[in-house]
């Protein structure tokens, strides 16, 4: 029998150009001094009492919940997590204790002892920042009836740092914009999105570096806001930006459609055939690919998730897979290997 | 709004000076900010400021004659972060930070949120806490310490603004005093 889907498995055919939503909420148990103050002894007690108290929230969800240490995770396991979005480089690269609580499908994850006492995370594809807010929000009352939660009526819910404070939410949506952030006006396009309270950053990297031209759009504030307000201000940036995308793409495709086929078909046949892959290249051609399905300039015959793809070609995913340590040029090797055996025959 | 000083640019930076209680607001453009004596503020109007550092800047301490020595005095009782310790990482140590720092990080906050009020989600399952502002919720304690408090609150802000430590101290003591009357009350 095949392992349950994860959730960037899941494919969500809504609106072009919008990958996945997120929310997270950072919270902290009113019991104990934020992680940085906590000594080993302290940070372990807590976790465990923590984890002691959500035992039964895989039934209360009815969907199961692995708990781990993350100390006890060989590096591999952990970079591969941080790799698939389930847990960020600050957790990752954490000394003392960390506890990490997460369903099957890895969509829904609870970190314990990160920055905060409690980071709860929903991820799932497409653009759906209220079902996962309500979901969050579910799992944030399950935990408070059982862990009082430091809390001011005037700061709202206290956290580490006060970027985080008040809600403690981060709004976040992956959006692709391949044509839209090579335009002049982009940087000033971000400007004006940050003037509404909309962030937006690369998520491989900043400016040129941004390899595949995933966007992360998020709210810049957490404070004074409500969260149905953060949600709104976000879903909007992300329409907004990627409907421009899409306008881009139109015009492009009645301009120069042989030009843009022929970039396409070109970016297929290397991932098709390529024997070795650096992610860089990897993440340009699977962005063509991305871009040229939406615009129905490339048709396979299955169903075919690119993002997955561009989840699964990171140094630890592809290690997992081969069961062993890769040099740069066996990395390379099977990153080739990889998308060549999941990339589906075109019509 | 033109800048006060060169009456050319657009004044983009308001500045609140205190002087003796008396409160007057200046108005500048970022050029002329920066050519003035605002000491270790001025290290804001240089261009790119990253986020870590913002409140080490606005509260920024490390380099002043007055130095960490006298800011020092001011430490978290519960958790043991020192004021310093804390402009450095802008990380809280925690809950209780927030009553110890927080009058001195108003503006901060302000300037990183846009607001200083909580509007959003509130715990379901717990009975709320008030650190500060309370005027029309049902708090246990009477509403005489309630007021205290309130008035207790205003004056560590302003030894804080003064640096009058002492006065702070004395503030800071009392507060924690009646907060716990206040629990044992409920």
């Amino acid at each position: 029998m095949r392992a349950m889907l994860k959730w960037y498995e899941q494919t969500d055919n809504g609106r072009s150009g919008v990958i996945s939503s997120r929310i997270r909420l950072v919270r902290n148990w009113k019991e104990y001094k934020f992680p940085s103050k906590l000594d080993e002894k302290e940070s372990s007690e807590m976790i465990h009492r923590l984890e002691f108290g959500l035992k039964d929230l895989g039934e209360e969800l009815s969907s199961p919940f692995t708990f781990s240490m993350l100390g006890d995770l060989n590096e591999l396991d952990r970079v591969a997590l941080k790799e698939r979005r389930a847990i960020n480089s600050s957790i990752a690269d954490k000394k003392t204790p960390v506890g990490i609580l997460l369903s099957e499908n890895e969509a829904t994850g609870i970190i314990f002892n990160g920055d905060d006492h409690i980071r709860i995370q929903a991820l799932k594809t497409g653009l759906h920042l209220e079902g996962l807010w309500e979901q969050a929000s579910s799992i944030d009352d399950y935990l408070n009836e059982r862990f009082p939660y430091a809390f001011d009526d005037r700061y709202g819910y206290l956290t580490a740092f006060p970027t985080n404070v008040g809600t403690g939410m981060r709004a976040s949506v992956v959006v692709h914009l391949p044509m839209l952030s090579q335009g002049r006006k982009f940087s000033s396009l971000i400007g004006e999105m940050g003037r509404f309270g909309a962030a937006i950053r690369g998520v491989y990297g900043e400016g040129e570096d941004n390899f595949g031209a995933l966007y992360e759009v998020s709210n810049q504030k957490t404070l004074g806001q409500t969260e149905r307000e953060i949600i709104d201000t976000v879903t909007k940036a992300a329409i907004q930006l990627t409907n421009q995308e899409m306008q881009i793409r139109k015009l492009s495709l009645q301009r120069r459609k042989v030009e843009r086929e022929d970039e396409i078909y070109k970016s297929y046949g290397v991932l098709k055939y390529a024997r070795r892959l650096t992610s860089r290249d990897a993440m340009i051609f699977l962005s063509q690919m991305m871009a040229g399905l939406e615009d129905g300039l490339i048709d396979t015959k299955e169903e075919f998730n690119v993002y997955r793809l561009m989840l699964g070609i990171w140094p630890a995913g592809l290690q997992k897979i081969s069961d062993r340590p890769l040099n740069k040029e066996e990395l390379d090797m099977a990153r080739a290997e990889f998308i060549r055996e999941e990339l589906p025959e075109l019509n | 709004m033109l800048c006060e000083k060169c009456k050319i640019r657009e004044a983009n930076i308001q500045y609140t000076e205190v002087v003796n209680g008396v409160k007057k607001e200046h108005h500048f453009c970022a050029q002329c900010a920066k050519e003035m004596d605002f000491g270790v503020y001025a290290a804001i109007f240089d261009g790119e400021f990253p986020l870590g550092k913002l409140l080490s800047g606005l509260l920024g301490i490390e380099d002043t004659e007055k130095g960490p020595d006298k800011l020092q005095q001011i430490a978290c009782p519960t958790c043991g972060t020192s004021y310093s310790e804390f402009v450095k990482d802008s990380r809280f140590g925690c809950a209780d930070c927030y009553s110890v720092f927080g009058p001195l990080m108003e503006d901060s906050i302000k300037q990183l949120q846009g607001s200083l009020m909580h509007t959003g989600k509130t715990p379901a399952y717990q009975r709320m806490d008030h650190i500060s502002r309370d005027e029309d919720s049902e708090e246990e304690g009477s509403d005489s310490s309630r007021n205290e408090l309130y008035e207790l609150d205003a004056r560590l802000k302003e030894a804080l603004r003064f640096e009058d430590y002492e006065t702070a101290a004395v503030c800071r003591d009392r507060i924690k005093e009646l907060r716990k009357g206040n629990e044992g009350d409920a």
